[in-house]
C-alpha cells in the first residue's frame, strides 16, 4: 500500500473515531438535557405567593412578617375579582334571589310584630309586602326583559310606602332597584348558559387563587392553596380566559366544540367582563410572582399524589434498597468468582455453571420481579412485601454481572504477582486475598459500581415485592424496622406518576422532578466509580 | 532477633552477620539439595529427565544451556513452583535439607519460606516497598513495628538497595527502575531467611550496569545463603558461579566446577555450547 492511500486510510479512521464519539456526546445530550432542563424546574422556578404561603404553614419556612404582607397585598389585589364575581353572581342566580326576597318577607313579620302595631295595620302591610315580594319573584322568574322590567318598576312604584319604612322590607326595594341595573346588561334567554360558565369561572379562580380569604379551610391539602408556580399559573389561566362551546359548523354535520373567548364573546357587555381585563393587567400583583430556589424538593415528604412536596422518601427508599441489594450481592459475587477462577477446574459441570451465570446477566428484569414475588416474599418473608425481599430480588439481579465482572478482574491479575506471592510461602488463601484481590480491585469496582447503578433504575424487580406509590415514608419508622417496611421508591413512583395518577398529571412538573432525580442520581453513582477507580488504578501503577 | 553488629555505612552497605545463625562455611560432604534420578513431565511431553546432582551450600552453582532444555523447569521443581501447571508429573527424589520435596506430607509454605525464589522479570507487588519487603515476615506472623522496620532495613541493606530508598519507604515499588525492582524483589526473598536462593535469569531483563550490580550482590550473599542460578549468559556463569550444570534437552550432560567445565569440558556437546557451535 503506497503511503498516500495509508495517509488516507489514518484520516477516514480519525474521522469516523472522533464523529463517533461527537455522535454519542450529540444523543446523550439530547436524550438527558432535556430531562435534566425539565426536571430542574422541580427545583428552579418562578414561585408565587400561594408557594411560600404552603412553604410557610407546612414546613414553618420563609419570613412569616414578609409573607403576611404579601398575603395582605394580594389579597387586596384580589377583592375586586370577587366582588365582580359576587356583584354578576347576584344578577343571574335567581333562586338565590327568590329565596332572599322570602326570607325578607319573614324578617318582615317577625319585625311588625315586634312593633306591637294594631292588628288591621300589620295586616295591610303584610298583605302589601306580600305583593310586592310575589311581583318581584315574578320579575326574577321573567325571561323576557320587558315583562321583567315591568313588574320591578311595578315594585319601586309602591317604594316610598310608610308602612315598609325604617323596616327590613326596604331591602325589597334595594333589590328591585340592583336587578334592574344588572338587567341592561344581561341577555335573559341565556341564564343557564351565564350559570354553567360563571361555575366554569368560580372553579378556574379557585383552582388559580385558593380558597377565598373567609371560606372554611378544605379538607384536602392540594385544595387548600392557588397555583404556587407561574408555569401552573399559565396553564390554569386558560380556563379562567377562555371555555368551549358547542357550535354547528356545517348543516347536517355534528357538532364541533370551539374555543371561544370569555371576556368578548361569552360575557360580553356584562359586568363580569370587566374581571378578565382586570385579571390580565394585574396578575402579577395578585400572584406575586418571584424566582425561588426550591432545594428542599429533595427532602420534603409529598402530598398524597404529589400535588405539592418533593422526593424525599423516593431518594431513600430508592438508596436503602440498592445498597441492601449490593450488600447482598457483593461478597457472594466475589466470592463465586474467586470460586470460578482459583479452584474450580474446566470441566462440564464447571462450564454450565458460567454459561448459566451468563444467561443470567441477560434475563429482564420482570422475571426476576416475578421470582422474587414467589420465592422471597413467598417463601423467604412468608406474604410480607417488604425492603428486605425488594433488595434480594435486585441483589440476585445483579449478582452475576459482579461475578463476571470480579472473575475477569482477577484473572486479569498478571501472574507475577501470585507466583511471587506464592514463591514467599503464602497459602492459596493468603496469596488471593493479600495480593491477588487488592490487585483486582478496580475491575471489581466497576462491576459493583455498574450493577448498583443499574439496580437504582429499575422498577420490575421492586414493583411487586416491597415498592409503594402511596405510604409513610422510610423515616417514619424506626432504622431497625426498614427492612420489613415497604417504601416508596424513585423508579416505581415515575412509573406510578406517568401512568395512575391523575392529580399528577396536573403537574407535570413533579414527574420530570422524579426522573431527573433519578438519571442524577445514576449519573452521580457512575461519576463516583469512575473517581475511585481512576484513584485505585493510579495507586496500583504506581503513582 | 535483634542485630547489634555496627553497619558499615558508606556506599552500597555491607551486609550483617546475623548472630545466632552460624555462618560457619560448612565442610562440602553436606549437600544442601540432592536429586535422584528426578524426572519431571508436562503430560507426556519430557521437561527434565533423571537428573542426579548435589548442590552444596554457600555457593553458587549456575545451571546453562540452550533454550527449552528444561533448566527453569529443575529450578521450579526445588519449590515446587511448577504445582501451578496443570498435568504435571513427576518421579525420582528432590531433597531439600534432608527433606523430601514432593512428599505429600511436605509442607509447602515452610518449603517455600526455606527456599526463595528470584524471577526473571522483576515482579514486586504493586504495594509500598517497605510493604513488599515485610509481605514474608508478615506471612511468618510478624506483626511487630519495630521487627518489621529492622527486617525491612536489614534486607534492603543486603540486596543493596537500602541507601537509594530508604528516604521514602512508602513509595510504590512500580516507581523504581528496573534494576532497584529486581534488587528489591532479591530483597524480599531475603526477608524469610531462606536457606536456599534459586534467581531464574535473574538479569536477563536488566542492563549491563544493573547486572553488574546484581552479580556483586551474589558474590556477596554467597557467603550466607545457597545459591542456584539459571542463566543463558555463560560469562555470567562463569563470573559468578563455583559449580556449573550443563542441561541438553532435559538431560543433565556435565556438572562440575566451573573452572573445570569452562576450560576442559568432558562433554563433547558441553564443549560445542560453550564455544558457541550451537544454542
Amino acid at each position: 500500500m503506497n503511503v498516500s492511500l495509508r495517509r488516507f486510510g489514518d484520516t477516514c479512521f480519525t474521522v469516523t473515531a472522533v464523529g463517533s464519539v461527537l455522535l454519542l456526546t450529540a444523543a446523550l445530550v439530547i436524550i438527558l438535557g432535556p430531562m435534566i432542563v425539565r426536571g430542574a424546574t422541580a427545583i428552579v422556578f418562578q414561585g408565587t405567593i400561594e408557594f411560600r404561603q404552603m412553604q410557610l404553614t407546612r414546613h414553618g419556612r420563609g419570613d412569616p412578617a414578609a409573607v403576611a404582607r404579601q398575603v395582605a397585598s394580594t389579597n387586596e389585589a384580589r377583592r375586586p375579582l370577587y366582588q365582580a364575581l359576587d356583584e354578576f353572581k347576584r344578577g343571574i342566580d335567581t333562586a338565590c334571589l327568590e329565596d332572599e326576597a322570602r326570607q325578607v318577607y319573614t324578617e318582615l313579620g317577625k319585625q311588625l310584630r315586634n312593633r306591637n302595631l294594631p292588628a288591621e295595620q300589620l295586616l295591610t302591610i303584610r298583605r302589601h309586602a306580600r305583593h310586592l315580594r310575589d311581583t318581584l319573584v315574578d320579575a326574577f322568574e321573567a325571561t323576557d326583559k320587558a315583562e321583567a322590567r315591568r313588574r320591578l318598576l311595578e315594585v319601586l312604584a309602591e317604594s316610598d310606602d310608610p308602612g315598609l319604612a325604617g323596616t327590613v322590607g326596604e331591602r325589597l326595594f334595594a333589590m328591585a332597584r340592583d336587578y334592574q341595573a344588572g338587567l341592561d346588561t344581561l341577555d335573559l334567554g341565556q341564564r343557564q348558559e351565564y350559570a354553567t360558565a360563571l361555575k366554569e369561572v368560580q372553579e378556574a379562580l379557585r383552582k388559580l387563587l385558593g380558597p377565598r380569604p373567609g371560606e372554611p379551610t378544605p379538607p384536602l391539602a392540594m385544595n387548600r392553596y392557588g397555583a404556587t408556580r407561574m408555569d401552573l399559573v399559565e396553564r390554569w389561566e386558560d380556563d379562567l380566559l377562555y371555555g368551549e362551546k358547542w357550535v354547528q359548523k356545517e348543516p347536517g354535520k355534528p357538532l364541533v366544540k370551539v374555543r371561544i373567548n370569555r371576556e368578548t364573546e361569552q360575557f360580553q357587555g356584562t359586568r363580569l367582563a370587566s374581571l378578565f381585563r382586570y385579571w390580565r393587567e394585574n396578575r402579577d400583583a395578585i400572584m406575586e410572582p418571584a424566582f425561588t430556589v426550591y432545594w428542599q424538593y429533595l427532602i420534603d415528604d409529598s402530598v398524597p399524589g404529589h400535588f405539592f412536596g418533593g422526593v424525599g422518601p423516593e431518594i431513600l427508599g430508592t438508596l436503602v434498597i440498592t445498597v441492601l441489594a449490593i450488600a447482598f450481592a457483593f461478597p457472594l459475587g466475589l466470592v463465586s468468582a474467586a470460586y470460578l477462577v482459583e479452584v474450580a477446574g474446566d470441566n462440564v459441570a464447571v462450564r454450565f455453571i458460567r454459561m448459566c451465570i451468563n444467561t443470567l446477566a441477560g434475563v429482564p428484569s420482570i422475571a426476576f420481579g416475578l421470582f422474587g414475588l414467589a420465592f422471597f416474599v413467598g417463601t423467604v418473608m412468608d406474604g410480607v412485601r417488604c425492603v428486605l425481599a425488594a433488595s434480594l430480588t435486585l441483589g440476585v439481579l445483579a449478582l452475576p454481572v459482579v461475578i463476571r465482572a470480579s472473575e475477569e478482574a482477577i484473572r486479569s491479575v498478571p501472574s507475577p504477582y501470585k507466583e511471587a506471592a506464592l514463591a514467599l510461602g503464602a497459602s492459596r488463601l493468603r496469596c488471593f486475598v493479600t495480593v491477588q484481590l487488592p490487585a483486582a480491585l478496580p475491575g471489581i469496582l466497576t462491576g459493583v459500581i455498574l450493577s448498583m447503578s443499574r439496580a437504582a433504575g429499575e422498577t420490575a424487580p421492586i414493583l411487586f415485592t416491597g415498592a409503594v406509590a402511596v405510604g409513610p415514608a422510610l423515616w417514619e419508622h424506626p432504622v431497625w424496622d426498614w427492612a420489613g417496611q415497604q417504601t416508596r421508591a424513585l423508579s416505581y413512583g415515575a412509573f406510578d406518576l406517568a401512568s395512575n395518577d391523575r392529580i399528577a398529571a396536573m403537574v407535570p412538573h413533579q414527574q420530570f422532578g422524579m426522573v431527573m432525580t433519578l438519571v442524577v442520581l445514576v449519573l452521580l453513582l457512575n461519576g463516583l466509580a469512575i473517581i475511585l477507580r481512576w484513584r485505585i488504578s493510579r495507586k496500583l501503577r504506581g503513582r | 532477633m535483634s542485630d547489634t553488629t555496627p553497619m558499615r555505612a558508606a556506599g552500597r552497605g555491607m551486609i550483617p552477620r546475623a548472630a545466632p545463625r552460624q555462618r560457619v562455611p560448612q565442610a562440602e560432604g553436606q549437600p544442601v539439595i540432592r536429586s535422584r534420578d528426578f524426572t519431571l513431565l508436562y503430560g507426556t511431553k519430557v521437561g527434565v529427565q533423571n537428573i542426579t546432582m548435589d548442590i552444596y551450600p554457600q555457593s553458587v552453582t549456575a545451571i546453562i544451556g540452550p533454550s527449552g532444555c528444561g533448566k527453569s523447569t529443575f529450578l521450579r521443581s526445588i519449590n515446587r513452583m511448577n504445582d501451578l501447571i496443570p498435568h504435571v508429573s513427576t518421579s525420582g527424589r528432590l531433597q531439600v535439607n534432608g527433606v523430601d520435596v514432593y512428599d505429600k506430607r511436605t509442607n509447602l509454605v515452610n518449603l517455600r519460606q526455606q527456599v526463595g525464589m528470584v524471577f526473571q522479570h522483576p515482579n514486586p507487588f504493586p504495594k509500598s516497598i517497605y510493604d513488599n519487603v515485610a509481605y514474608g515476615p508478615r506471612l511468618q506472623g510478624t506483626r511487630s513495628r519495630s521487627r518489621l522496620d529492622e527486617v525491612v532495613e536489614r534486607c534492603l541493606r543486603g540486596a543493596a538497595l537500602w541507601d537509594e530508598v530508604n528516604d521514602n519507604l512508602k513509595k510504590s515499588a512500580l516507581a523504581l527502575s528496573g534494576g532497584q525492582q529486581q534488587r528489591l524483589c532479591i530483597a524480599r526473598a531475603l526477608a524469610t531467611e531462606p536457606k536456599v536462593l534459586l534467581m531464574d535469569e535473574p538479569c536477563s531483563a536488566l542492563d549491563p550496569i544493573a547486572t553488574g550490580r546484581i552479580e556483586d550482590l551474589i558474590g556477596q550473599l554467597k557467603a550466607i545463603y545457597t545459591i542456584v542460578i539459571v542463566t543463558h549468559n555463560m560469562q555470567q556463569a562463569a563470573r559468578v558461579s563455583d559449580r556449573t550444570a550443563f542441561f541438553c534437552l532435559g538431560e543433565l550432560l556435565e556438572y562440575d566446577r566451573t573452572g573445570t567445565v569452562f576450560t576442559r569440558p568432558a562433554n563433547k556437546r558441553t564443549e560445542g555450547y560453550i564455544t558457541g557451535r550451537f544454542g
